[in-house]
């Protein structure tokens, strides 16, 4: 299904590309942009994600590079790579996305390739790092291990923009379907896999949702809601038991079952100031079905995520912000691994439209997000503070 | 009382400063925009990328001046925004595979050729600043 998208789009590209004899460069408004970013974490108590961010870590390295062609001025196409390193995760380049997309009027356009998934209120933007101030969002809802694959789908996105008149504002609509895919090395993946699970060919499975944003009457407040469906996720999975009498390898089945994320989500900006919130759910139901004498091991986990953020900007060049954010895992028993919470300050400071740096401190209370156990091998202590100066460029 | 005053008089200060400021920029257009007037609203969502025709179906094409004091006072009157948040609010369109980067031009001048030269393209110019070749739409 990737390769017939991946496909399409290449055929889109290639239909611009013959048009280049009849136009010149400038009438295809080809256009090349990137950005680069270099963390360094440092925590109290524990390591954070896959990083040893506990002795001061430097290893969150991100890098990337978009390419885009406007030869109709309805179609634009473009692809964008990322090189993402953080501690022992990613260190691989990626597509970000990869699409053609034809605006018909204000009120249709379609795009279609790998496309970024129009879900909750920062999920298209999470990955660009100069949009906004914060080096790491809200984890229970954007968590930073499994952005690659929450952040887009092969598939398509239908939007358009209706305008319901001066007292009511304008309603912005987008549908998407398609297929998500998590690769092997997904951060949702990471616990099996240092359980021992391997999951071979990673998850995959049909994905389609909408996305409703009421720019209400009242000037800067966005208002909006948006349901991601996916259906069940069937899985090979080979699991190990080291020693012991059922000691061997068992190949099985890995069944996600269909769930919905449901996002409510609000956003006032105007002038110096931007107050946002945003709430989420998601249910999951793993059956994990191997021969006997293990036999089915079911899994359940189902998270309530919120958070309330707000920041100013003090200067033209030094913007201010602080979050508060908490995960409950309401299937899990009582204790630090059922919730996550973090209250956040941070700045940014931009030196220029090109460079700029940001520092963040978080306080960090739970164990239901954000760690890696087997980084934390002497067990994952219930409180923790993590610091994070960042600095970035982009063209 | 003397308070109040103060604060009247800083009101009515920045009430001039703003009409000043709006009043030293003009919004010009290909004469192939059917439109003869832009509502404060349709000029920001332009402008911002939230929008690429007027609400006659008539397709536009911003076009942005690099810096100046134009462009700070277009911002500042219309967008609501700094340089650095403006041009940040596009990266995100951009590096989202939302929108292209509008093109940036160096001055005036340069803005009055391109927007005469190219159809649906819109811009912004200081009122002083000739331009033939275009038509000014009206910011109600």
């Amino acid at each position: 299904m990737n390769r017939l998208f991946v496909g399409a789009l290449a055929l889109a590209i290639l239909r611009g590309g013959t048009s280049i004899n009849a136009q010149s460069l400038d009438d295809l408004n080809i256009q090349i942009h990137g950005y680069a970013t270099q963390g360094f974490l440092y925590s109290t108590q524990n390591n954070f994600f896959t990083t040893n961010s506990s002795n001061g870590s430097p290893a969150w390295t991100e890098a990337v590079v978009n390419l885009t062609s406007q030869p109709d001025p309805k179609l634009r196409v473009g692809v964008q790579a990322r090189y993402f390193m953080l501690g022992n995760y990613g260190n691989a380049i990626t597509l970000d996305w990869a699409m053609a997309d034809y605006k018909f009027k204000e009120k249709f356009g379609v795009r279609f390739g790998k496309v970024k998934s129009p879900t909750g209120l920062w999920n298209e933007l999470q990955d660009i790092d100069p949009s906004y101030i914060w080096s790491l969002l809200p984890q229970g809802v954007y968590p930073i291990g499994s952005r690659n694959s929450l952040l887009s789908h092969y598939g398509g996105v239908a939007y358009g923009t209706y305008n319901l008149g001066q007292s009511l504002g304008k309603l912005d609509l987008r549908a998407f379907g398609g297929e998500r895919v998590l690769g092997t090395n997904d951060g949702f993946l990471l616990p099996q896999k240092e359980a021992g699970m391997i999951l071979p060919n990673g998850m995959n499975g049909v994905t389609f949702g909408g996305s409703l944003r009421w720019r209400t009457p009242l000037d800067g407040l966005m208002l909006g809601a948006s349901d991601n469906s996916q259906l069940a996720m069937v899985n090979p999975v080979m699991f190990t038991i080291p020693a012991g009498p059922i000691a061997g390898t068992y190949t099985g089945t890995q069944r996600l079952s269909p769930f919905n994320v449901l996002y409510y989500f609000g956003k006032y900006e105007k002038d110096k100031v931007m107050v946002a919130g945003e709430y989420s759910r998601l249910p999951i139901h793993l059956l994990l079905t191997y021969p006997l004498p293990v036999g089915l091991v079911p899994i359940k986990n189902d998270q309530h995520t919120w958070y309330g953020m707000a920041s100013y900007k003090v200067t033209g060049k030094l913007t201010v912000g602080v979050y508060d954010t908490q995960l409950v895992t309401h299937s899990a028993p009582l204790g630090p691994a059922r919730y996550s919470k973090d209250w956040v300050i941070s700045g940014r400071y931009d030196f220029s439209q090109f460079i700029y740096a940001k520092a963040e401190q978080h306080f960090m209370d739970g164990t239901a997000a954000d760690y890696d156990a087997d980084m934390n091998p002497d067990g994952i202590k219930p409180t923790s503070k993590l610091t994070i100066l960042k600095i970035g460029v982009s063209f | 009382m003397k308070k109040q005053l103060s604060i009247f008089l800083l009101l009515t200060a920045a009430s001039i400063f703003a009409v000043h400021a709006q009043a030293q920029v003009i919004v010009i257009a290909n004469p192939s925009v059917k439109a003869t007037e832009i509502s404060k609203n349709d000029l920001r969502d332009v402008f911002t990328g939230n929008a690429t025709s007027l609400p006659d179906g008539s397709r536009v094409v911003p076009i942005l001046l690099k810096t100046g004091t134009a462009h700070e006072e277009f911002l500042q009157a219309y967008i609501g925004k700094n340089d650095s948040a403006y041009r940040a609010g596009w990266r995100s369109l951009v590096f989202s595979g939302q929108a292209s980067m509008p093109k940036s031009l160096d001055g005036d001048a340069a803005v009055v050729e391109f927007v005469a030269h190219n159809a649906s393209a819109i811009g912004y110019i200081g009122k002083a600043s000739p331009h033939e070749g275009v038509k000014i739409l009206t910011v109600k």
